[in-house]
């Protein structure tokens, strides 16, 4: 049109002949579409059958060329869906591969000379069936408004207001989104002759019921841990910080899996940047599936050459609450109850909740105790191979006569005993860990009485080897984080080597390798060592010590936002002045006087 | 430069593990006999004039590497070459402390192992360290100053608890006047330690905080003399001067001499652990600045690939310094400090700030005239 008006210009015959065309084709579209509805009434005429056979890209190829035809093609998209039920409901047929589980239930509504066929499309197994029964299915076989004599558009409102009793509904109009929320546990409801779904929230289903955790035990504290459902992982944490600072965004991760993945953080406590960085990294994140967090975690991760964690996870939803309330941001994974926990610093591996609820003094002695723990696990089996092949002066006399004279009978070399035994024991950990609870007794049985008892008697190792590596492995057992002590385990083969190879020289060498590396290491942009290296004197308190909860004045400072007052001043408890001796002969004093 | 920001903390760590470094097991200042720690103390005094030195050129040009401003300062080809002196020296000194401690390791313990495998993996040690950068390293001084600070004061402590220390031996103080003290500060303790201040010139634009420099440098100077005293006087007292002259290593014997309930005796992993700790951040922070002038001076945009390279020349010039240890020692004592260490840390600096002196004042009296 625009063509003609510029190349006839001042024809005013042709011009007017151009408009007329115009709403001629107009009128014609809407004769077109009304024929078109009225086709799509008749299930068997397969038309929409054949166009779905080319598949959605195609069809809308052919729909576009025949666009002059049908003159549908502008309003319609390859995404959309289809004004009949018929097609609709096949096509999600033939999505799902006729899945048995995918179950359809046609209802009928509407009064007696309109009928009105409407279906209701669940996933069995996702959905809860008491909502589907009930709130759904029920409803609409029984609502007055729905055996009146309605208009598909009418239906659709009065259901969509009136009838479905459940909190979460809305409607949709695109494949994708149908067959995400489908999958996801939730119940459809169809109308024919409406382009539009609804979406009911019906999830539900068999999952594991909260129990106590089984990794990060504690003596003290909740006793609850998460579970695989994200929905009830947050709420978890919601009963703990009850308060609408705390924000949550949703996305879904994973091309085949589409898996639900959330971060939450506080608001105003939580550092922006940190936020906006996880965020982006988790949009970033491009694979097929994502079964669990150690997927993210190290899809997300900073530095990928390093046996360390720079990604905290746990299954206690206190700690969780604890490190959003220092400005941490947690990710939830559906799935799996071990929620990640960014950004994390070296010492944080070395703490427990419990240390936030038992007093200050106690804490403080078994943090020590832990960082020695990790130290002998890291060290042990290294410090014997050195100190025994290369610097037997070092050792006092009396035990050196010891050490030597049980070293006497053995064939080998410290460093290959050593390595006999630590190797013998990663087979038993290994072993006793796969196995089910009554061979693991056996196991151990077999392995630390048959194994460790008969190697000594038979001479193969000296029995202070033994004791180095049965210290050892306690010592790696007992540091609270798995995930650290993990990298212990495969740390120390490196130190035992390094010892045998050059003493403690190569020790001390190795030593200070590992600390450059730690230093080396961030998490979200937050040095891995800090708050000791670099050395922020006000945190320190809450590092391998832990100072009185009374004296915890600010959050961490690296982490935290502008809000980083944690609690007011002269929180230190002031008890009423005690009836001491002292007190009460001073009192007499004054009263004489 | 890279682009990397350390505190005015953490330059004070560096620069005490510095000092300290290779400092602390050599009988340092002996010459002055019981005056040795009074010579270490004067030394510091000296090291605080000299880096003053430094100080007043870093105001000058607080946001640039010197290889750069000393083109600035004296002209384009004799700034380069006096650059590239600088980044020899530095590979010379890097070189001295790596075979200081070859032959320590080698006298203390390792006597069947090669010279050449002890020194390769320090300076492995050191190239891998210097590939992380400046950050990571002070960051790494920061956790060994704890370790090294937790040797010092239970060794301190043991010495004292264990009745060793005989303050007969420090005594008579000045016993031959103040002209073999005062000759020995001049000679020797000025340039070894406090005067090798100078590499960290290649530091101080590191620093977020350029206000602080001058307390930091001089604070952390004062404090390494007063460690690096007290330990010369702790060596002294223990072993009596006559055997602190002869042995190579004194701390070491000072700290073999503890025994202590039958059980804390032949602590020689104390002093190994403090000497290496100490030799590691030396010879890192002279490769480093090395590495970093190098890449300044020929415009090399990856510093760390020069890492490797450097730490090879390093490695080969330290077994090719001296033929052996004794000739070693001599050179360090003799020839380095009047032929090196006296004119790169004294005459040269002192010379490019008169230079910019004049010329910024020069230039100070233009911009009052327009």
């Amino acid at each position: 049109m625009q063509e003609n008006k510029n190349i006839s210009f001042g024809h005013n015959e042709f011009n007017i002949q151009g408009k007329v065309k115009g709403a001629m084709a107009s009128f014609f579209k809407r004769r077109k579409k009304s024929i078109q509805i009225s086709k799509n009434e008749e299930p068997g005429s397969g038309q929409e059958k054949k166009k779905e056979e080319t598949g959605p890209m195609q069809a809308g190829k052919s729909e576009e060329s025949s666009a002059g035809k049908s003159g549908e093609a502008s309003q319609k998209q390859p995404d959309a869906l289809y004004t009949s039920l018929a097609a609709n409901l096949d096509k999600i047929k033939r999505k799902t591969g006729n899945s048995p589980d995918v179950v359809i239930r046609p209802i009928k509504v509407g009064g007696a000379q309109a009928e009105l066929e409407t279906a209701v499309v669940y996933v069995k197994g996702l959905v809860d069936d008491q909502s589907i029964h009930d709130f759904l299915i029920e409803s609409l076989m029984n609502n007055a408004e729905l055996q009146k004599e309605l208009s598909p558009e009418k239906a659709m409102k009065t259901i969509k207001d009136d009838v479905v009793a459940i909190g979460g509904i809305k409607s949709v109009k695109k494949w994708d989104d149908l067959f995400a929320d489908l999958m996801s546990g939730n119940a459809l409801i169809l109308i024919d002759g409406s382009e539009e779904a609804l979406m009911a929230s019906t999830q539900g289903g068999q999952r594991r019921s909260v129990q106590e955790p089984t990794t990060n035990v504690a003596i003290r504290g909740s006793k609850e841990s998460f579970t695989e459902s994200l929905e009830t992982n947050q709420a978890m944490v919601r009963r703990i910080i009850n308060n609408p600072d705390l924000w949550v965004e949703s996305m879904n991760l994973g091309k085949m899996t589409k898996t639900s993945v959330s971060i939450m953080y506080i608001n105003g406590i939580a550092k922006k940047e940190i936020v906006d960085e996880v965020r982006t990294r988790l949009k970033q994140i491009d694979i097929d599936s994502i079964l669990e967090s150690g997927y993210i975690e190290q899809l997300i991760e900073d530095q990928t050459m390093t046996t360390f964690p720079t990604v905290y996870h746990t299954e206690r939803p206190d700690a969780v609450a604890g490190n959003l309330l220092e400005g941490r941001v947690a990710v939830f994974v559906n799935g799996t109850p071990f929620v990640l926990l960014a950004p994390a610093v070296f010492i944080q591996f070395f703490q427990s909740v419990e240390d936030y609820y038992a007093r200050f003094d106690i804490s403080t002695a078994i943090r020590f105790l832990r960082v020695l723990i990790f130290f002998i696990s890291l060290v042990g089996p290294a410090v014997y191979i050195a100190a025994t092949t290369f610097h037997q002066e070092m050792i006092p006399t009396a035990l050196a006569i010891i050490v030597a004279a049980q070293r006497e009978s053995s064939p080998f070399p410290a460093f290959v005993e050593a390595i006999i035994m630590e190797v013998t024991f990663e087979i038993l950990r290994e072993a006793g860990l796969r196995l089910p609870k009554a061979i693991g007794a056996t196991v151990s049985i077999v392995g630390g009485l048959v194994v460790g008892q008969a190697a000594v008697q038979a001479g193969i190792v000296s029995p202070a080897m033994l004791i180095v590596v049965a210290i050892t492995a306690i010592a790696s057992f007992a540091t609270p984080s798995y995930a650290i002590a993990i990298s212990a385990r495969l740390i120390r083969f490196l130190f035992m080597v390094s010892a045998a190879m050059f003493g403690f020289y190569g020790l001390i060498l190795a030593l200070i390798m590992l600390i450059v590396h730690l230093c080396s290491l961030r998490s979200f942009g937050i040095p891995y060592m800090s708050p000791l290296a670099p050395v922020i004197p006000s945190e320190l308190g809450d590092t391998i010590v832990r100072k009185p909860l009374w004296a915890f004045g600010k959050r961490p400072q690296l982490i935290a936002a502008e809000n980083r007052t944690r609690e007011g001043k002269n929180q230190k408890p002031k008890p009423p002045e005690s009836r001491g001796m002292k007190h009460y002969t001073r009192k007499e004093e004054k009263d004489e006087t | 430069m890279e682009k990397a920001r350390i505190s005015a903390f953490q330059l004070f760590i560096l620069i005490v593990l510095f000092e300290l470094g290779s400092a602390m097991i050599v009988p340092l200042a002996i010459e002055a006999k019981q005056g040795a720690w009074l010579a270490i103390l004067i030394g510091a005094a000296g090291g605080c004039g000299i880096f003053l030195i430094y100080y007043a050129l870093f105001r000058y040009y607080p946001d640039e590497s010197p290889v750069h401003f000393v083109r600035h300062i004296i002209g384009s080809v004799p700034g380069k070459i006096v650059a590239f002196l600088y980044i020899l020296y530095f590979l010379y000194l890097s070189a001295r402390v790596v075979r200081d401690f070859g032959e320590m390791l080698i006298t203390i313990a390792y006597v069947e192992t090669p010279l050449f495998v002890l020194n390769l993996l320090m300076v492995l040690l050191a190239v891998y360290t210097i590939r992380k950068g400046i950050e990571v390293l002070a960051r790494t001084g920061e956790l060994l100053f704890i370790v090294l600070a937790f040797l010092f004061l239970s060794a301190f402590l043991l010495i004292a608890a264990g009745g060793t220390l005989d303050y007969g031996n420090l005594k008579p103080v000045m016993g031959e006047g103040l002209a073999p003290i005062v000759k020995t500060a001049f000679t020797q303790t000025i340039y070894f330690p406090f005067g090798e201040i100078f590499a960290f010139m290649m530091i101080m634009p590191y620093v977020t905080d350029p206000k602080k420099v001058k307390r930091t440098g001089l604070l952390a100077i004062t404090a390494s003399g007063f460690v690096l005293a007290s330990i010369m006087a702790a060596n002294t007292g223990v072993l009596g001067v006559e055997l602190v002259n002869r042995s190579l290593f004194p701390l070491l014997a000072t700290i073999q001499s503890i025994e202590l309930a039958d059980f804390l005796e032949r602590l020689d992993v104390y002093f190994m652990l403090a000497a290496i700790i100490g030799g590691f951040v030396k010879i890192t922070l002279f490769l480093y600045v090395s590495v970093a002038a190098a890449a300044d001076l020929f415009k090399v945009k990856k510093p760390s690939q020069l890492a490797y390279p450097l730490g090879v020349v390093v490695l080969l010039l330290s077994i090719m310094i001296a033929g052996s240890l004794p000739e070693h020692i001599q050179e360090g004592i003799k020839l380095v400090p009047l032929y090196l260490h006296l004119p790169f840390q004294v005459i040269l600096p002192a010379l490019v700030l008169l230079v910019a002196f004049v010329r910024h004042k020069g230039r100070g009296k233009e911009g009052e005239a327009k």
